[in-house]
């Protein structure tokens, strides 16, 4: 489930730029570590501290946008906007922005295992009806749900959401309606990020284990999950991401732990060969 | 002075890696700056095959340490093992990397280009995992110690200059073949594929044709390397072939200059004497190395060394060159 959130908030800025955001991975590793830090530095409550991961994750969403994106797209015109030579700047420069990040959280917390203090770790077990999950990932479920219903909400109920449906369909367009672009692609950046951000901090509630690198792998699963889900479905990528962690313990039965980690690449690599288009994807 | 160009480059280069370098470094007689040099070599042929695979024909590609692992790989285990010899090594770890890319180039190359890039990346993650958990074939974390030195035809290799020298030939060999390859119809061929898939396919170039062979190419060289790295450094880890190193690479391209080879020889040697340089701070290298990349993307948008300029200087020395003058009578 929590490939889900991460998934759906890296896909929401696939679609708006046709941009791979390779330091989406961070900006997941950035709401643990709020986490973090409010636990043990700070002293704060649970409740305080979850403010600050959404403030954390939609500043970090801006600063990413600011530097790693806006830069590249000086020209506005449709040809420059859909080169070739943009999207592969956007993508190394936030390969370079999710290095910088890491890097700097490594020197810090020098790549060690973090582990939360017992008392803010999620992990009373429930009995649903003689199946029994730990409250974490009860939590983490919740707030995938939630999260998705409030995001189809927000692209199809207000006034912005509109704005980022009709830029993710036609940004020359959408400038020519009086939309200010700008304005629109920081919201997505700001909205993606928060979902990361909060992904990030469920699962180290969940789990209570944080690492400066936990970004690289979820943000590689969030892209498989977004190719799975036909690249510009949200509810796809979900859904996809959701089955990408169900074959993962399901692989888990049959391999050594070690291994499942392929599973997704593997998938990755057949779908793009064979249903480029994805499960859920629109033939175009 | 009209033909310079091409005696620098038809001379200047061999002459510098075989005799130059070399006094120098028997001047200097440390072997650490003799592990250095090789070290520039290895990452030179590196970065010029993944500038021929990256640059010139423009797949943007993670998956540097998958060939240069499965090089690598390939010669220790043969060689501790069975025992093999360094050429040995070399031909099958060639041909096993010919065979790879070719099912993989074969896949991969009807990919657009963020997508390539990522499953490549996924490659490269991939075989981590699996030199990291394959205990059988790979020893796992453990890697191969002791692997052999460079014997060519039972004569032994083993100090850093004769070392040297044998990577100096391989590194020579390596960017021949590669210029030859950009600097040519051929390499006409791959920018054309490059700038417009659709013109290039209507004017008669198998644009999947060609994307292969080059994937091919370039992991055959870059699997030479990795021999070479087998041998010179005799230990082989999974730790040496994380996504990372593929992102130094690509990083050491980005910087020369995109398509250029002068500019990935220049991006090579920068990627192995700055960390080298910088070895006070130890832990901020890849941090220095992530802000390099992104700063040369935003401001040095065609590397150091640009593809136009290298290109032009390259037709100019072919021009003017004494081989076609002789041609042209």
């Amino acid at each position: 489930m929590t490939y889900a959130v991460v998934a759906i908030g890296f896909t929401l800025i696939y679609r708006v730029l046709t941009a791979v955001n390779f330091a989406h991975g961070e900006v997941y590793t950035i709401g643990a570590f709020t986490i973090l830090i409010g636990a043990t530095t700070l002293n704060l409550p649970l409740w305080s501290i979850v403010p600050l991961v959404v403030l954390a994750g939609a500043l970090t969403g801006y600063g990413i946008e600011l530097a790693g994106f806006r830069l590249f797209r000086r020209f506005t015109d449709e040809a420059s906007l859909k080169s070739r030579a943009v999207r592969e700047a956007t993508l190394l420069s936030s390969l370079a922005l999710g290095i910088v990040i890491r890097e700097i959280l490594d020197l810090i917390y020098k790549g060690d295992w973090q582990s939360l203090p017992e008392t803010y770790q999620l992990s009373t077990s429930l009995d649903l009806g003689g199946i029994y999950i730990s409250s974490g990932e009860a939590v983490i479920a919740v707030v995938s749900i939630v999260m998705l219903i409030a995001l189809q909400l927000l692209l199809h109920r207000t006034s912005i959401g509109l704005a980022i449906r009709a830029v993710s369909s036609n940004m020359i367009g959408a400038q020519f309606s009086g939309i200010n672009i700008n304005r629109v692609v920081i919201a997505v950046f700001v909205i993606g990020s928060v979902l990361g951000a909060v992904a990030g901090m469920v699962v180290s509630l969940a789990y209570g284990a944080i690492q400066s690198y936990m970004g690289l792998t979820v943000v590689i699963k969030a892209f498989v999950a977004m190719v799975i889900g036909g690249l510009t479905s949200l509810p796809g990528a979900a859904i996809a991401a959701v089955m990408i962690g169900v074959a993962e313990s399901v692989a888990g039965i049959f391999l050594p732990s070690a291994w499942t980690e392929m599973v997704a690449y593997m998938l990755l690599i057949v779908f793009l060969i064979f249903l480029p288009n994805g499960l859920f994807g629109r033939r175009r | 002075m009209r033909n310079a160009p091409s005696i620098i480059v038809r001379l200047g280069v061999p002459l510098a890696l075989l005799v130059v370098v070399p006094a120098v470094l028997a001047l200097l007689d440390s072997a650490y700056f003799g592990r250095i040099a090789q070290l520039i070599l290895i990452t030179v042929i590196l970065t010029a095959s993944l500038n021929l695979l990256m640059g010139t024909a423009g797949l943007l590609a993670l998956d540097t340490v998958l060939f240069y692992g499965l090089g690598a790989y390939t010669a220790a285990i043969l060689s501790v093992n069975y025992g093999t010899s360094f050429l040995a090594d070399m031909a099958i770890a060639i041909t096993l990397a010919g065979l790879v890319g070719l099912l993989l180039g074969f896949a991969l190359v009807r990919l657009v280009s963020i997508f390539f890039a990522v499953a490549t990346m996924a490659l490269a993650i991939s075989f981590h995992t699996i030199a990291l958990n394959w205990d059988g074939l790979t020893r796992g974390a453990m890697g191969y110690r002791g692997i052999p030195p460079i014997r060519i035809a039972g004569y032994e290799i083993d100090g850093w200059f004769g070392m040297y020298l044998v990577t100096a030939i391989a590194c020579l060999i390596a960017l021949f073949a590669v210029h030859r390859l950009t600097h040519s119809f051929y390499g006409n061929a791959l920018r054309a594929v490059r700038e417009d898939e659709e013109t290039a396919r209507s004017m008669g170039l198998s644009t999947r044709g060609l994307r292969t062979e080059v994937y091919v190419v370039h992991g055959i060289i870059i699997a030479g390397a990795g021999v070479l790295y087998a041998h010179t450094n005799q230990y082989v880890g999974p730790d040496n072939f994380v996504l990372l190193e593929s992102v130094l690479v690509l990083t050491g391209v980005v910087v020369g200059g995109i398509g250029s080879l002068p500019g990935a020889v220049l991006g090579g040697v920068i990627m192995v004497v700055l960390p080298e340089l910088l070895r006070d701070i130890g832990n901020l290298r890849l941090l220095v190395f992530g802000v390099m990349l992104f700063f040369s993307i935003l401001f040095l948008r065609r590397g150091l060394l640009s593809e136009v300029w290298a290109l032009a200087w390259f037709r100019r020395a072919a021009a003017n060159s004494p081989w076609a003058r002789r041609r042209a009578k």
